[in-house]
């Protein structure tokens, strides 16, 4: 970009910054209360800690496509991933690295299990959970003991998938009480369990992916073994 | 129990999230057959819940059972569910049309992100919820750039990313608008907002709202948002352009109009002058690059930039109960239905001649007449010719613009018109020249020449069946 054209883009940064803080500093108070809401409607939502209940309950359906817009990056990264291409193996993993995973990663997946289970009654859930899980599958790569990969067989996808099928046949399933998503009372704190033990798993595949795909190096004979055979 | 399992409104939505799944979960380009029996199922739903709506009005569904500001409302109002027609309609023959183009071109992930593209779109025109809307969008967008980077060229590539950074930034002020909007008034449901911004909003819904147009027009692609358009639609594979043109900038578009007659009504006039002054510099614009443009795709691509700008053209025209907002849909519609069409056409004439240049065309009218004579039919629409949908809402607009005096709109949407006619005819002269000795045909599926021409046809023909559209356009919530 040219001196003139970035002057322009500065200044509009600028002014749009001016803009913002005065619109804050001007800020009206809120007409509707929905942390009142929440505080309120916590106790029928099946789970203690509000966070869990508005992103699993009452603004589930959001969620719900946000975990289809996270399968949906790894997707777009696999339409441009060209697994037919050549390319070079990695380099081999240090030995230290290589035991300090062998360490880390049963805690890892330790933490990830409690996370889960915390996300009822206080900070955690299956997003939380997942990127645990995520990280430990890039530190278990790094090390050299995961492979990488960019075409994923089917019980991969399985893997990647499946938090998002589980949590959309509970949304298609609950219909029959009257509304998408709409959990039964009594249910309502099992059902959300479920979908989040999906979600932590999915997530940590999908996380884990947005990095394997790019670490992913056609000709190394490791990965290429696992791929599959295109017909 | 039975009836609220089988309410068509929250099946347009999981549908096709469920037949995108498994199309993943298949994986190797599997999945046509599936998407077309179920886009079949999603055409008629979208008609029973046309029905429904005609027969009892509006319909709100409370996901979770919670209702507004709490949970999120899904709306079925007439807008909407005209919106959800199209898309259905436009996306049958041309899932069809995929399955065979497919055969000839291979691909891995074209099903999946195609239904997840559709159920964005669906979930898009039944949410009322700002924040939902901006997930749809999410969804929508990064299906639509997955789709631009199919092939796998480094153009493709370029395209796609230059298409993902514009997309993402366009997002990223929606979102910004809609976090100001839910700190000043604490909801972002849109029945919620509509009675608390009244006449004359504080700076900060002001803002709000302009970096939400600003980020919505620039997904529409509006001039001066337009670059990233024509090499996206006009480098994607032929099925690809077709829904990028004919259903994913209208999504954007949507929005807009929905905030405008819904939560923002307030502000809209004070940006009403300033789209309808883009409109009309995209029209010329468009038409003209369309005009000087070699490649057949880009043609069509740049007659998306010209057509999309008839739609901000109802802007300054619009009042309630008017004109303007049905020749809005309306041209919605048909370019919709027209843009389809023509880049399904497109697509045959470049397998065809296995060439992308309008030199490349010469003697292709005695190989694909289908095809050019579906090509035609959409140029109909486009440019405006009596009956077709494009003709009526070009004379809705001319009669809205002149009943208001307003009467320089005019000039614009005749030289468009001309315009356009120009482009078109460009295509056809060549395609009937006679064909260069050396010239080589290859054959192409013939399914694929008649879906083209059942989508220009329908556009063409929904012009005799506006009086229901206009109808249902008229279900609105009850105030």
């Amino acid at each position: 970009m040219n001196g003139p054209a970035r002057l322009a883009v500065g200044g509009l940064a600028v002014a749009l910054a001016g803009a913002l803080a005065a619109a804050i500093l001007d800020l009206p108070s809120a007409a509707v209360d929905l942390r009142g809401a929440v505080a309120m409607n916590l106790s029928a939502s099946g789970v203690e800690h509000p966070v869990t209940a508005v992103l699993l309950n009452f603004r589930g359906y959001d969620t719900l496509l946000e975990i289809a817009v996270l399968l949906l990056a790894l997707l777009g990264m696999l339409a441009v991933a060209k697994p037919e291409s050549g390319g070079s193996p990695p380099a081999a993993a240090d030995p230290m690295l290589r035991t300090l995973a062998g360490v880390a990663v049963p805690l890892m997946i330790l933490a990830a299990g409690y996370l889960l289970w915390a996300g009822a009654h206080r900070p955690g859930g299956a997003f939380q959970a997942g990127a645990v899980l995520a990280a430990a599958a890039v530190l278990l790569h790094l090390a050299g003991r995961l492979p990488a990969w960019a075409s994923p067989k089917r019980m991969l996808r399985l893997g990647l998938a499946g938090g998002f099928l589980v949590f959309l046949a509970v949304s298609a399933i609950l219909l029959s009480e009257g509304a998408l998503l709409r959990y039964p009372l009594e249910h309502a704190g099992a059902l959300i369990l479920l979908i989040e033990a999906g979600l932590t798993l999915s997530l940590g595949l999908i996380l884990a992916g947005l990095f394997l795909v790019l670490a992913w190096h056609p000709a190394s004979p490791s990965e290429s073994a696992g791929e599959e055979s295109k017909s | 129990m039975a009836e609220a399992f089988l309410d068509p409104l929250p099946w347009l939505i999981v549908l096709p999230l469920a037949w995108a799944s498994l199309a993943f979960l298949w994986g190797d380009g599997r999945g046509g057959r599936l998407a077309i029996a179920a886009l079949a199922v999603q055409l008629a739903l979208a008609l029973i819940l046309a029905a429904q709506v005609m027969a009892e009005g509006a319909r709100v569904h409370a996901v979770g059972g919670w209702g507004a500001p709490l949970g999120i409302d899904l709306l079925a109002d007439g807008l909407s569910v005209l919106m959800l027609l199209l898309t259905q309609a436009v996306a049958l023959p041309l899932a069809v049309y995929a399955r065979a183009y497919f055969s000839e071109v291979a691909q891995t992930h074209f099903w999946p992100l195609t239904g997840f593209l559709l159920a964005a779109l669906n979930a898009l025109f039944l949410s009322a919820d700002l924040f939902n809307l901006y997930v749809t969008l999410e969804l929508l967008s990064l299906a639509a750039v997955g789709l631009v980077a199919l092939g796998g060229k480094p153009a493709q590539a370029a395209a796609a990313l230059r298409y993902l950074l514009v997309s993402l930034t366009a997002s990223g002020a929606y979102l910004m608008g809609v976090a100001l909007i839910y700190g000043a008034y604490g909801t972002v449901s849109l029945a919620g907002l509509a009675p608390l911004i009244g006449p004359d909003p504080p700076l900060i819904t002001r803002l709000a709202a302009g970096l939400m147009l600003a980020g919505l027009l620039a997904k529409t692609a509006l001039f001066p948002f337009h670059f990233w358009l024509p090499p996206a639609h006009g480098g994607a594979a032929a099925p690809v352009s077709a829904l990028l043109s004919a259903l994913v900038v209208k999504a954007s578009f949507y929005m807009v109009l929905r905030l405008a007659l819904g939560p923002f009504a307030p502000l809209a006039e004070l940006a009403a002058l300033l789209l309808g002054v883009l409109g009309a510099t995209a029209i010329l614009w468009g038409s003209w690059r369309a005009l000087t443009t070699h490649h057949i795709k880009m043609l069509v691509a740049w007659s998306t930039v010209a057509q999309l700008g008839y739609l901000f053209l109802i802007f300054p025209l619009l009042q309630p109960g008017g004109e303007a907002l049905q020749a809005g849909v309306m041209q919605a519609v048909a370019h919709g239905l027209a843009k389809a069409a023509m880049f399904a056409a497109a697509g045959v004439l470049m397998l065809s001649t296995g060439r992308d240049t309008l030199e490349g065309l010469a003697g292709v009218a005695g190989r694909v007449p289908v095809t050019l004579f579906a090509f035609g039919l959409a140029g109909v629409t486009l440019m405006g010719l009596p009956p077709s949908g494009g003709f009526l809402a070009k004379w809705l607009l001319i009669e809205a613009a002149l009943a208001q005096g307003q009467w320089p709109w005019v000039a614009v949407i005749i030289a468009g018109g001309l315009l356009a006619a120009a482009y078109v005819f460009k295509v056809l002269r060549q395609a009937f020249l006679l064909a260069p000795a050396a010239a080589h045909f290859h054959p192409v599926p013939r399914v694929m020449e008649w879906t083209a021409f059942l989508l220009a046809a329908a556009s063409v023909l929904i012009g005799l069946r506006a009086t229901e559209g206009v109808e249902l356009l008229g279900v609105e919530v009850a105030p």
